[in-house]
């Protein structure tokens, strides 16, 4: 038996594989929504993975340092450092900007990260140009994406820095792409006042009789110090010896520094299930309703395509075609159209993704899922089709 | 003369009390194979009603039916499969072609004896040999649209007798041609029905054709009377 589908699908080739091509861009949408969560969580996964810590110290009872603000003295780090267990303890900084670049803006996350010891956590990984940060001030190490290059001189606040090394897939758990400075640098940029504050400032300390006494200035003096002073981080990154357990050190950091840590999973947790959970909601509600708007037009298009083939249908019928054989013709064109739009979709997908401003993944497990979804959203439109043909009388083909 | 189709006493009335409506009221038709005979009537005669019947559409109130000596009604239909009764025993020419667009003029013929579970070749090969049997065989390859209106009707024809049914009904083949070749048409299928020995049944209103047939069927009111087609009286044109 010849394939019904088949012939009239390559009798109007044209105007089939045109209708696979719109549906297949619709598909290609679906495909890269889908890539775009799969980005956020490995956005949030190559945070934690860069980081190279096990535990993250952060301001007590916070969400720290990514999902919610966190301060915390660096001298905290001391005493981590000294707990059983813990092999390298580092404070950060995290502080996300807008960087002139040119004639544009770029959106980068500062980390501020201790430089001293090679290795520690917190450094930049994945250098794939230049070198790290050597000198203490006035040095930077960017992520690929902020388009900057080696020698470029970037502004942070009140002053400038050199790009001496390039990075890639160091992004923020927004998909920013990160500029590294010395830790002192980044508590420079994120605590410092401008010089207008420092003066108000200055004017209300010495206003004070109580920090400016009446003949003993160098009181007045020490309170500006310590005012203008810049030694908080946001967290402290802790990396553990390999016999430890995580969550044994992080119950002892919790007891005896009274602070909050979160081990890997927890953080990931926060990152995953908090902090991009509202957008993958988002995504999740756009992957619904563009399923149902690709089954709506897929029912429209097969509906369509056997309305229009009422009186073929009928004479099919008349001479003794079954309708087990129609049903299938239409099943077949549905599915048709499902397969040039999937196969579409996904060379659209994988076309774009690299032009989206965030890092959108393109699973082959979600590519898996997508074709047998996008052939079941084909099999359950056709059905109203195949409806519609069966319902058909052989006699419509009889004339009166 | 072996019969093609008889009729005894066919009765089909839709609804039922008050509403009803009596489409055929009784009746009798016998066409032996080889035998071609036209079925006229003026509209709303139960012509369309008949053809139904005749065609295993729609089920007649009583009555009985045999297509070549096989009883298919009796007071009920006497067997399962319809469709398939009416692949195997019955052709089917329309007023206009119904070719299928997508399939290619052999296909379009060969598709019968494909759905009756001929291998390919073979029902290929029987539709080429009846496609040259009608002087289209060099149109084989072509599809529907690239034919000219008689060549459509030839390739419908061929696609009638393909599975060579003992009975053809043909439900006026020659309204959208003109006198000549509404003629030839006629004409092909007196050739094709002596050729194949099956009875054709052709519903017409065409005055140009009546004239060619041996016997003449006039339905009026949902019974048929048998006429000659000399002294068959005209139907009243409308515009008079």
């Amino acid at each position: 038996m010849i394939s019904l589908a088949g012939r009239d699908i390559l009798h109007g080739w044209g105007k089939f594989v045109l209708t696979g091509v719109g549906l297949g861009l619709l598909i290609g949408v679906t495909l890269s929504m889908a890539g775009v969560y799969r980005g956020m969580v490995d956005d949030a996964q190559a945070l934690l993975d860069n980081s190279r810590a096990d535990l993250w110290v952060v301001q007590k009872d916070t969400l720290g340092p990514y999902a919610e603000p966190s301060s915390l003295t660096e001298d905290s780090e001391r005493p981590i450092q000294a707990m059983r267990g813990v092999a390298q303890a580092a404070g950060v900084t995290y502080l996300t900007m807008q960087i002139a670049h040119g004639d544009k803006d770029v959106r980068v996350m500062v980390v501020g990260a201790e430089m001293g010891e090679p290795g520690l956590p917190g450094q930049p990984t994945h250098l794939i140009s230049g070198r790290q940060i050597v000198r203490g001030h006035y040095e930077a190490v960017a992520d690929v994406k902020t388009g900057f290059a080696i020698g470029d001189r970037v502004k942070v606040r009140r002053n400038f820095y050199t790009i001496v090394g390039l990075t890639s897939r160091m992004v923020s758990s927004g998909g920013d792409p990160m500029l590294f400075l010395s830790l002192k640098d980044a508590q420079a940029a994120q605590f410092q006042k401008d010089s207008d504050a420092i003066v108000r400032q200055r004017a209300r300390t010495d206003a004070n009789p109580q920090l400016n006494p009446p003949g003993n200035p160098a009181v007045a003096q020490a309170v500006a110090a310590i005012q203008s002073g810049n030694s908080n981080v946001n967290a402290i990154l802790v990396t553990i010896t390999p016999d430890a357990d995580p969550d044994e050190v992080a119950a002892a950091i919790r007891r005896w520094q009274r602070l909050t840590v979160y081990t890997r999973a927890q953080m990931e947790e926060i990152l995953v299930q908090k902090l991009i959970a509202n957008s993958a909601r988002q995504i999740a509600m756009f992957l619904v309703i563009l399923s149902i708007v690709s089954a709506a037009i897929v029912a429209f298009i097969i509906y369509t395509m056997t309305i229009g083939k009422i009186r073929e249908i009928a004479v099919l019928k008349l001479i003794g075609t079954r309708n087990r054989t129609i049903s299938w013709m239409i099943l077949q064109q549905a599915l048709g159209l499902g397969l040039i739009g999937f196969i579409v979709g996904k060379i659209a997908a994988s076309l774009w993704a690299p032009f989206f401003p965030k890092y959108v993944l393109l699973l082959p497990s979600d590519s898996i899922l997508g074709f047998v979804a996008v052939m079941l959203i084909c099999t359950v439109a056709s059905f109203l089709a195949i409806q519609a043909a069966i319902k058909v009388d052989p006699a419509e083909a009889i004339g009166g | 003369m072996a019969e093609g189709i008889i009729l005894e006493n066919v009765v089909k009335t839709y609804g039922s009390g008050d509403t009803a409506v009596h489409a055929l009221r009784g009746v009798d038709m016998a066409v032996a194979k080889g035998e071609v005979i036209g079925l006229i009537g003026p509209s709303g005669s139960g012509k369309s009603t008949l053809l139904k019947c005749l065609g295993a559409v729609i089920e007649p109130t009583s009555g009985k039916m045999t297509i070549g000596n096989q009883c298919i009604y009796d007071n009920g239909w006497k067997v399962r499969d319809l469709r398939a009764l009416r692949r195997d025993m019955i052709g089917f020419i329309f007023q206009a072609p119904y070719l299928i667009p997508f399939l290619d003029v052999t296909d379009n013929v060969a598709l019968l004896p494909m759905l009756a579970g001929k291998p390919n070749a073979e029902a290929r090969k029987m539709a080429r040999d009846l496609l040259d049997a009608l002087d289209v065989g060099h149109r084989a390859a072509a599809m529907p649209s690239q034919l000219s209106g008689g060549e459509q009707q030839r390739v419908a024809i061929a696609r009638a007798l393909i599975n060579r049914p003992p009975v053809i009904l043909a439900d006026e083949p020659t309204a959208p041609l003109d006198g000549q070749r509404a003629l030839a048409v006629v004409g092909l299928l007196n050739d094709m029905a002596r050729q194949f020995d099956t009875a054709i049944i052709i519903v017409t209103h065409d005055e140009k054709i009546i004239p060619t047939f041996k016997r003449l069927y006039n339905i009026r009111d949902g019974k048929t009377v048998e006429e000659t087609p000399g002294h068959h009286a005209p139907e009243p044109s409308v515009a008079s």
